[in-house]
Formats: structure tokens, sequence, C-alpha cells
């Protein structure tokens, strides 16, 4: 997909006359931008809009007129530093004449800030890396020294840096020879190399502080409580660059230029680039890219949209938000859609999303032949009414809820799998779902959903488990340490543990089951960092208030199935995307940080809204994806879409997952799988739980999930040599083929014309009759092979292994 | 058979080819010239071809009797063995290896590991890790985590296990690991072993079926930007490969070697040692062979090696044959100018007990135990490490079992300090733990 040049001019530059100028000065709006102290920096910023409101960074395209001259300097990347104290103007001046003026105050241009470790200092061993978990941050340090990882504990950092190892660090005498300085700067034989350049800013800072005698700071000192980065986001055009710039805002109001101390990481380098400076230079791809951005605990992001301006055409018409959403992004992109896809595609694209099989030759004949318009959209609520619909969808949740058998009786798993598929299939809303595992107590018999607190043993674990599973937030890190792309703390993470801390276990009446309970007492986790206890608390909110027979589940079941609970509703509705889409908004669909927004934030909104609203009605829900007309498009490219990957301009095809595959092996072969303990007719995708896998090499290798974790990533849907060989030539797919009850068998001795045996097959493996070509193709080789069962199985064997078969597309 | 030249040589033998000319077509059907051109594409031609050959022997060889023997200890503990000098001035093994004291300048004997549990797996041996704590899905083999991080197409597997199934089921590799089956070894005397050979068909039908499949297989891939599409294709093409006699299946067929060099490898035997693998010395071969094709990390299981009684008998059968297996390997790997490129590691779980049971056996000793570097641009030619005078703790230089795995990370190309893998909670994983590195003593 390559950008079209010559349509961009007329997108981005606009009309010479009609543009106008915007300075970002860093203050509040209307107010002067301020450069105080000596070390002060501050980014300038200059947005040029033209008359079709297309904005674009013009900072480094201006000429500057600077009055009075002498108090402050001004790079061509527009960094103004501070020369003399005083008041300026500065007017720019863009290419095609619009001119624009900010002022700036200097104060203290000649007097050295007091600079503080943990707000000046700190932040430099995060920019260059140093406090990195590869090098000093980990958590034996490197070559004797150790920096709290990315910074999050300053009071340790500056006992290492200042008073451990006799001092020898610093040197405040002569800061330019201290370790730490001759180090950094590769002066001194240094195992991570040359980091920072003598003299440049960061060194001065540092050179500064030891020259101060090396404060630690007032304790009572502001600190930044906010980060704001200009712009917040932007139509990039491909090959165009875009400064940024970073505020931090502090406790006491006061704010500070921090668009060179703070870290940048380009989400998707293929499409933008960020400089340490924070210039972001966008490559040819379009799409969504972000950057994050990261000071001390705050993060950030800036998220680039790059288009490609292709011409629009016909778009399918809108049937629902989706549509809206999913259309108005792609006009922005100048990504046309792909048409929607026929009705055999459509038939076999929602049976088997939906229920986890193939549709059957009659449904096939139906649909064909149903004339109504609204036939799409009865049949999704037709599959949705089946059975197959909630044993499908409770094997996906089975997988979350790590419904694993280990070496327990079976009837635990059964109970919790059976309890999963009847909130299916009666459309319990997802709520009480939710809250029903939250809050089980008994045993497996009593309370079915008690199996999670089997298989989640510790209070952290079944934290984590509910944050990843529910509010898409993944936990683990802020175990150890500060989250490093979260605003999550030790203290958050303990304080969600603390949750789970007066479940207890005792034996039950039924052998080798516990029975779950609340244990009375006072529900705490302890901080190990503070060694503080931690009351529950929600994550983000505030501390629960708790008698000792409250059961803190229930409070924080409430909390989670509130509807302007802000994790809730939005980790469903991307979960459930990505079922259906291939790709969730946010990938993956479960790290639903702040610093990895969705590729559509308005869809998602509307989406999580939208299910709050309905009261949490899953099949609702899953209506309104199947009947959207992006759910409805055609997998095959237009002239611009093919490297669409995330704007769902078109179907993405994925291949069946294990069991689906199996079941549809089964189904077109004729010969159906046995699972020991099971029922003859027991369909893969209805096994209850992961004991199946170990005597069947087919689930496997296909990657059916271990049910170990809590992440949908358990489950792979990569492929592989030993897949491949194993469709073509196991003994397992060649006794499907051969048995005397096979299909390849039945459609020898079938009576029936020829070509007609075709279509059937054709009907059965694909859900569509063959075209012309493929007939006489097959007809060809059948009757070259006599009709013989061997030409069946050959054809059997082959519609199996064709990409059409073996992809939901 | 017709065998593809490459004109950029990474690396030649001593035949004069390039080791990307191991790349051939052959028996019917064969790559299409886009479907070659492919395939050496794939195959990353001018990439890094750092390797590695890893040799699990299963249930703990003793150190004190192979490579740090214990004259100065009292006859309960010093055993039947004597010391032979290297032609390294200063090193002394075992007399029963006496191919590998003619070339010991080619090894490093570490003789100080640490860090074992007393547990019969190749769990630490492969993963680098304890079988504690696992994280979910479980800890990848160092083969699977090679996988991931460079890949190196579809055109063969990234590594492959050469290994039987094992009777004692911790012994066998191949593990599942968060990293996916698709990161898993290809196992051809394993799992896929069965689907390796045509199971009822012959290759006339196969033939057929493979041009019927051509003719169906229209779906357009373009339909799929995610490369999921190509990657079936590429195995398909690849499982094919194998089944009508190919590239794969030539690296795993050692008939068109040179009889002189199998003769230096040896034999062994195929009949199965204890509850783990026989002694089959052509896994060496194989090994050298899956590396020139473009593996990159290739497990082999020699024999058993649990011997609580018998001890001196049965060392009298195994150490000539593996002294035999592994010289010729590192030698080969030597004279085929691969000694740079391709490592070579041999270890088992744990050492064995100073103190010989009233059985004539020694038994499990995981405070210390020893392992063989050899090759991947090593500095060879030095022992590492010392035990004391009995041989049941290590003296000097402790060296843990991570900080080989850091040393073979390492001689691959990868930086086992910073580099991750994330596993299913998203947590990313340093390959090594933190504190440890590779080992300054052999890193060129």
């Amino acid at each position: 997909m390559k950008p079209l040049f010559t349509s961009l001019p007329l997108v981005f530059c606009g009309l010479a006359s009609a543009s106008s100028l915007q300075i970002h000065n860093g203050a509040p709006a209307g107010q002067p931008g301020v450069l105080a102290g000596r070390d002060a920096a501050l980014q300038i910023l200059v947005t040029s809009t033209d008359e079709n409101g297309r904005q674009h960074d013009a900072t480094r395209e201006v000429t500057w007129k600077i009055e009075p001259e002498g108090l402050v300097t001004l790079s061509p990347a527009g960094r103004a530093l501070p020369l003399q104290d005083g008041t300026v103007m500065l007017t720019a001046t863009g290419k095609d004449g619009a001119v624009a003026s900010t002022s700036l105050t200097i104060k203290n241009a000649a007097k050295n800030r007091d600079l503080h470790f943990k707000n000046d200092i700190v932040p430099v061993f995060t920019k260059y890396g140093c406090n990195g978990g590869g090098c000093h941050g980990k958590s034996e340090g490197q070559n004797g020294f150790k920096l709290s990882l990315l910074g999050f504990e300053p009071a340790e950092d500056f006992e290492h840096l200042v008073n451990e190892s006799r001092g020898r660090r610093l040197f405040p005498a002569a800061p330019e020879s201290s370790l730490l300085l001759l180090k950094s700067t590769g002066e001194m034989p240094h195992g991570g190399g040359s980091r920072m350049e003598r003299g440049s800013p960061d060194y001065q800072s540092i050179v500064r502080w030891m020259e101060q005698g090396m404060p630690k700071g007032d304790p009572a000192a502001p600190v930044p409580v906010s980060l704001t980065v200009t712009p917040g986001e932007r139509l990039l055009a491909p090959d165009s660059d875009q400064q940024l710039q970073v505020i931090a805002q502090y406790s006491d109001g006061s704010w500070q230029d921090v668009t060179t101390l703070v870290q940048y990481d380009s989400g998707a380098k293929e499409m933008a680039t960020v400089t340490p400076a924070g210039l972001v230079r966008t490559a040819q791809q379009p799409g969504d890219a972000a950057v994050m951005i990261r000071f001390m605990e705050m993060v950030s992001v800036f998220r680039a949209t790059i288009p490609l301006g292709a011409p629009l055409g016909e778009f399918p018409s809108e049937k629902n938000y989706i549509d809206t959403n999913v259309f108005t992004k792609l006009r922005t992109l100048g990504l046309p859609p792909s048409g929607l896809c026929d009705d055999a595609t459509f038939l076999r694209r929602a049976t088997i999303d939906i229920t986890g099989r193939l549709p059957r030759p009659a449904e096939v004949a139906a649909f064909a032949a149903d004339t109504s318009p609204e036939k799409r959209a009865a049949l999704v609520d037709r599959l949705l009414a089946t059975p197959d619909y909630a044993e499908y969808f409770a094997s996906k949740w089975a997988s979350l809820l790590r419904n694993k058998r280990a070496d327990r009786p079976a009837y635990g798993t059964q109970v919790f799998y059976s309890w999963i598929r009847d909130n299916l299939n009666q459309n319990r809303p997802f709520s009480e779902m939710a809250s029903g595992i939250l809050n089980a107590s008994g045993s497996v018999i009593t309370s079915p959903p008690a199996a999670w607190y089997r298989a989640v043993q510790k209070p952290q674990d079944e934290m984590q488990d509910i944050a990843q599973i529910f509010c898409g937030q993944r936990l683990q890190c802020a175990q150890c340490h500060h989250h490093p792309y979260e605003k999550w703390s030790q203290q958050d993470y303990f304080g969600f543990s603390a949750f789970f801390s007066t479940v207890a276990r005792k034996a039950s009446d039924q052998p080798a089951e516990e029975a779950v309970f609340h244990q009375p007492g006072v529900a705490s986790a302890q901080n190990p960092r503070t060694g503080q206890p931690v009351k529950p608390t929600p994550l983000g909110g505030t501390t629960l208030a708790l008698e000792p027979q409250d059961d803190p589940r229930a409070p924080l079941a409430t909390w989670l199935t509130a509807p302007g609970n802000p994790f809730f509703a939005r980790m469903f509705a991307n979960r459930y995307w990505k079922h259906f889409f291939s790709r969730a908004l946010v990938e993956p669909e479960d790290d639903m940080r702040v610093t990895n927004p969705p590729v559509n934030p308005a869809l998602l909104d509307a989406l999580a809204a939208d299910f709050t609203k309905s009261g949490f009605n899953m099949k609702a829900f899953i209506r309104t994806i199947c009947t959207s007309s992006t759910y409805q498009l055609s997998s095959l490219p237009n002239e611009y879409n093919a490297k669409d990957r995330q704007n769902f301009s078109r179907f993405y095809p994925r291949r069946l997952q294990a069991e689906v595959l199996l079941d549809s092996i089964d189904n077109v072969t004729g010969l159906n799988s046995r699972f020991p303990g099971q029922p003859v007719e027991r369909r893969a995708v209805g096994l209850p739980d992961d004991s199946f896998n170990a005597g069947n090499y087919f689930l496997t290798v296909f990657g059916r999930p271990e049910n170990s974790s809590a992440c949908e990533c358990e489950r792979t849907q990569d492929s592989s040599l030993a897949q491949s060989l194993h469709l073509l030539n196991s003994k397992g797919i060649q006794e499907k083929l051969t048995a005397p009850a096979s299909r390849a068998a039945q459609l020898a001795k079938d009576p029936q014309p020829m070509e007609e045996r075709i279509k059937q097959l054709f009907v059965m493996a694909y859900s569509r009759p063959p075209e012309a070509s493929e007939g006489a193709k097959a007809l060809e080789y059948v009757t070259h092979k006599n009709g013989e069962q061997v030409a069946w199985e050959d054809m059997v064997w082959a519609l199996l292994n064709t990409k059409e078969f073996l992809f939901n597309h | 058979m017709l065998t593809l030249r490459s004109q950029q040589h990474s690396g030649s033998f001593c035949d004069g080819l390039s080791r990307r000319s191991f790349l051939r077509i052959g028996g019917l059907g064969g790559l299409s010239l886009p479907g070659l051109l492919r395939a050496e594409s794939e195959q990353g031609l001018g990439k890094s071809n750092k390797a590695l050959i890893l040799v699990y022997l299963p249930g703990g060889p003793p150190h004190q009797d192979m490579f740090d023997l214990k004259m100065d200890a009292p006859s309960e503990i010093r055993g039947e063995f004597s010391p032979i000098r290297t032609n390294v001035p200063g090193i002394q093994i075992c007399e029963h290896l006496p191919r590998m004291a003619r070339m010991a300048d080619k090894f490093a004997f570490v003789r100080s590991v640490v860090g074992a549990k007393d547990r019969h797996e190749s769990f630490q041996c492969v993963t680098g890790r304890l079988n504690d704590n696992v994280p979910p899905g479980g800890w990848p083999e160092i083969g699977s985590v090679v996988s991931k991080l460079q890949g190196g197409g579809p055109a063969v597997p990234s590594y492959v296990n050469l290994s039987p199934r094992m009777q004692h089921t911790p012994y066998n590799q191949g593990r599942t690991s968060f990293l996916g089956v698709a990161h898993a070894p290809f196992m051809p005397m394993g799992s896929v072993k069965d689907d390796m050979t045509l199971n009822g068909v012959s290759l006339e039908r196969l033939a057929d079926r493979r041009s019927l499949l051509t003719s169906f297989d229209t779906f357009r891939r373009e339909a799929d930007s995610s490369g999921s599409m190509n990657g079936v294709d590429a195995f398909t093409e690849q499982a094919f490969d194998i089944l009508t006699s190919s590239r794969l299946l030539k690296a795993l067929d050692i008939s068109n070697e040179d009889p002189k060099l199998l003769e230096r490898y040896g034999k062994g035997t195929d009949k199965i040692q204890g509850d783990a693998a026989p002694r089959l010395n052509e896994q060496f071969v194989l090994a050298r062979r899956l590396v020139e094709a473009g593996v990159r990390v290739v497990t082999i299981s020699y024999s058993f090696w649990d011997w609580h009684g018998d001890n001196f008998k049965i060392a009298k059968q195994n150490l000539p044959d593996f002294d035999q297996a592994i010289t010729a390997l590192v030698q080969d790997l030597h004279d085929r100018g691969l000694a740079q490129d391709v490592s070579v590691l041999a270890w088992g779980e744990f050492g064995r007990t100073p103190r010989i049971n009233p059985k004539g056996g020694r038994d499990h000793w995981p405070n210390v135990s020893c392992a063989l570097l050899a090759g991947g641009g090593m500095r060879t030619g030095q022992v590492i490490g010392a035990t004391d005078r009995i041989g049941g703790e290590a003296s000097e230089r402790p060296v843990h079992f991570q900080e080989i795995f850091a040393t073979m990370y390492s001689n691959l190309g990868i930086n086992p300090n910073t580099t991750t893998v994330p596993d299913l909670t998203g947590r990313p994983h340093y390959l090594v733990d933190g504190q440890f590195q590779p080992m300054k003593e052999v890193i060129a």
C-alpha cells in the first residue's frame, strides 16, 4: 500500500493565504511562557492550520523575530534558552506569510535553580537507561552499582550514589572527575559504554547538583502530578515530522518543560520513530502509531495517524454505531473498505465465529434459498439461540478461568464448565457471571465457580487474574516495583490483592474438593517495600472500610460490575471484538494500559457504553457486532487496503482454532473423534478442561491451551511444520479418509450423479457449491480414477488442506 | 538431485561450497523457481549462522571419572581410572577419553558447575532454569528462545530435537512453553516421526494429491496480511519436501556422508540404555548436518548415565563411544570452518557422589558437576574451576549453570542480559537471571 503522493499536497497544504499559525509556549492558555533559572529550557511549538482544518508542525519552517534581542536564544528546532531576565515577544512568520506571536518571561537567568535529586537527577538516569532492567536497575545491580528500576525509589538511589562504597562514586570537589560522570561518558571503561555526552545539558545538571553539595532536595518540594504532551494526537503525512512538547505540572501549580528529560518509545517503529528530543518522524506506512512518553511515575501518549489518502469510493451502508466509527476512521485515513462478502462466506464466517462449527449442508441450502433482506441478522439470532454458541464460548472462558483438571476427579472441571455454559446459554448478564466467580463460596458442588479458587490459590494470583481477565490490567510488574508503563504502584498492587486476603479453604464433604469461604478478619496485604499493611483498595479507587465479618470480595464485585467502572465493559468489548475481528482494538487484548491506546478510541468507548447500557447483555453485544457492515466486509482486498491490519477495512482471515479445526475435519470426513470419558457426540469444542490434550496430538500440535493462565495468548494459532505434516500425512487423518464409514466411502457408493456428489463435498467443506472450473477438475480426477473410493479420499484430503478450509475468511 | 550454489559465501567448507549451498532440490515436485528464491530469502542469506549443538547426557555423568580425576583422594572416592596427559600441558583427563586428550586444545572443561537440584530431568540442562516457580505456560528451552528471537524463515525449523521418546519422561525435551507450539522443537525422532514417513499412500498417490491440492488451493493469499497464510504455504511446501525426500530429510539421511568420516564418528549402539536413550553416535553427524542446513539449535540425548552400580564397568562401555562421537564432531566442525559459528555443549543434570557405594556405583550429587564446551569461537584448551580434594564441592570459580547458558546465548549472538522474552502475562524475562554473565574465561 503505497501512499498516494499525488493527492497529498491537496490534503495537507491547502491554499497559501488561508492558513493560520498557533504558538504553544508551554504555559496555560493566554499566559506568557516562562524560563526560570539558568538551566531552564522551553520547547516552543508552532502549529499551522489550513483552511480545511488540517494541522501540521511548522516549528522548523517559520522565521522568528525576537524583540528585544539578547534575552533568549532560540534554536531552529524551537528550543528557547535564557540569557538575561526580562520579557520578550516572539513573532513567527510562516512560509505563506501567516503570523503569530507569543511572549516569554525570563527569570533568574543568571541564577542556578536549586536542584532536587528526585525531580531533576533521577530522571536523567532513566533517560539514559542507567536504571533499566538490563543494567543497574535490575535487582542485583550491575557490577556492584545498583539503582532502583526506572528510578521509582529515589531514596534508595540517593543512598547508593552518595553514601555507598565510601562515597567513591561522586567527587564534589571536582565533579567532572567523579566516577559517575567518567563512567557514563565513557572516559573510564564502562560496561554500558558511553551513554552521555560530556558538557551536555544533562551532564551539566549532574555537575551542578554536585557543586550544590549533592542536595537530596526538600522532601516537601513540589512533585510532578501530571504530564501533558502537545499535540496529543495528530494526522501526519507519510515522511513528515512532528515536534512534541512535554510539560510536567507540579503539585504547587507550577509547570516545567520536560521535553528532553522524558523517555520516548514508539509502539510502531515501522510507522513512526521518535528522537530523544521528542521529534516524531513518520515512515511510509499508513495507520496509527502511538509514542509512549514516560517521566518519573507518569506516563502519557502521543497518537499519530498516518493517512493513505486514497480515493474513497462507495462505502457499504452504516448498519449501526460500529460502522459509523469504523467508516469515519477509514475516511480520515483515506482507506476505502472492501465490499460486503457474499452470503455463503457470511454464513460460514458467522457460524464458525458464533458456534465454533461449520454450517451444515441443510443450513447452506436454506440460507441460499432465503430471500429475506434481513436474513443475515436472522441467522445471527438463530446461531445465538443454539446450545452450540454457549458450548463454544464456554470453552473460551474455561480456558481463561483456568479450568484445569490437574489430578483431581473430573466432576470439578465439568461442573464449572457447565456453569459457564449455562450462564451463556441463558444469557445471564456478564456482570452476574463475573460476580458469581468472585463471590464463589463453598465446594464445586454447591458453588461450581469455586473451581476457580482451587485453580488459583494465592491472593496475589487471584488478584492478578481478575485484573487481567476483567480489567485488562496486567499488574504483575507492580508486585516488585512501580509499573513501568502504568500508574500502578506496589501500594495499588497490594491494595487490590487485599480483597482476597480472607479467602480460606477447608475440607468439604466431597472427596478431594476443598470448600472456599471467607475467614472473618481484617482484610489486608503487606506492601513489602514499606512493610505496612494495605487495606482493600479498588484500582484507582479509595480504600474501603470493612468490618472483619465483611467478605471483601462482595464490595469488589460491586465495584467491578458497577456501570461506572472504567475497566469492566471496555475489557469485555475489546476481548469480544478480537474474537470476531482477529485483531483487538487494544492489542494484546488484555493489556489495556494508558500507554497502549486503542486504534479507534471512539469505537471502543461506544462499544463499552453500549454493553453497559444493555445491562452487560452478551448475546446482544455479539448481535451488534455480527450485524454490522464492518463484520460483513469481504476479506479480499481492494487496490488500497491489502496491508491494512488494524483499521478493519476488510475482514482479516484467521486459521481455525485447534478444536474447531478437528471438529470440522470430523464433519467433512464423516468420522468423529472420541474423547475419553465423554459422550460419543461430544465435539472437541465442548471439551470441559485441558486433560484431553495429552492424549490428542492433533489438539496439542494445533495449540489448544492448557488452561494454565488468564491470558488468551495461551491459545496459539501460529502455524508450524509439525502441523502441516500432520494434516498432510498423519495416520489419524488417513484413517478418517479411508475407514468404511468415511465420507469418501459414502461418496463412492452414493448412487447420485458424480456432479451432485462433488457439490455435496464442496458444500460440506466450503459451505458453497464448486465453481465451474473446480467442479470440472474434480469430475476429471474422480472419473480418471474410475470413481473409486481412493479418488474420493484424495478429493477430501485435498479440500481439507486448502487455505479456504483451514481459515475463517 | 540438483544442488544449488549460492553466489554469496558466508563461510566456506573445505570442499569450496558455501554453507548456504546446502540448499538442494530433489524428489518429485520440487520447488518452482519463485519458491526456490523464497526459500533462499527465508534462509536469510548473509545473516548470522551461529548455532548450538547441545548434547544432553541423561542421568548425570560422573564428573570425577571423566574430566576431574581425584588421585589424591582415598580409594573409596578415587575410583579405578587413571588420568592421562592431554595435548594441553597441565590438563589431565580420564584414560578412557584418549581422543579427547589428543585434542584437548579444542575443548574447555568446566569442572565446577553449580546450581543444580537433585532431579532426574533435562529441564535445567535445556531451559537454563530450575523446575520451581515455573511461570504459566512453562519455561522455554533454549532452542525455543532462539526460534522466537531469531526465527530464521520456515525453510528449516530453527530448533530440532533429535532425542527419541525416553521412558523416564522427565528426560524428554520439547516441553510446551509460554512461547507456544510454534517454537517447540521439531522432533524427527519423537512426536512427528510417524508423520514423516508416508502413511498408507505411495509417492505417486501423494503427487496426485499434491497436484489436486494445488488446483483447489486458489484462495487468494493476499487476503491475509498477517503472514499466517504465507506461513501455512511455506510449511506445507516444507512438509511435502520432507515427504518426497528432500532437504530436511537429506540432512537427516547420512547415507551420502563419506564412509570414512562416518567411521570417525563411530557407531555406538541403537540399543536403548536404561530408561533413557540409545548411544547413537550418528546423532552427532545428524546434528552437524542439520546445523549446516540452517537449524540454529539441535539437541541430542545420548545414552544413560545414572550409574548407581558398576560405575566403572559401565563407564568403560560409555566413555569410549562418547569420546569418539564428540571428538569426531568437534574435529569435523573445525575441518569445515564451522568452529567459530557452532557451539557444542555436553552435560547432564548433576554430578555423582564422591564416595563409591557398596554396589560400586556413585549416587546423585547436585553440589557440583561438569560441562564440556567446544567451538563457538570460544577460548578452548583450558580448564575452568576446580573441586576440592574429593570432588565434592566447587573450590575455585564455581560456575552456575546459568553462566553456561549466558555463554551459549552470547555465542549465538544474543545478549542474555539485555534480551527478554515475554511470558503469558506479558512480563518480560531476561534469558538468564541478572547476576549471571557469559563466562569471561571462554568469550574471546
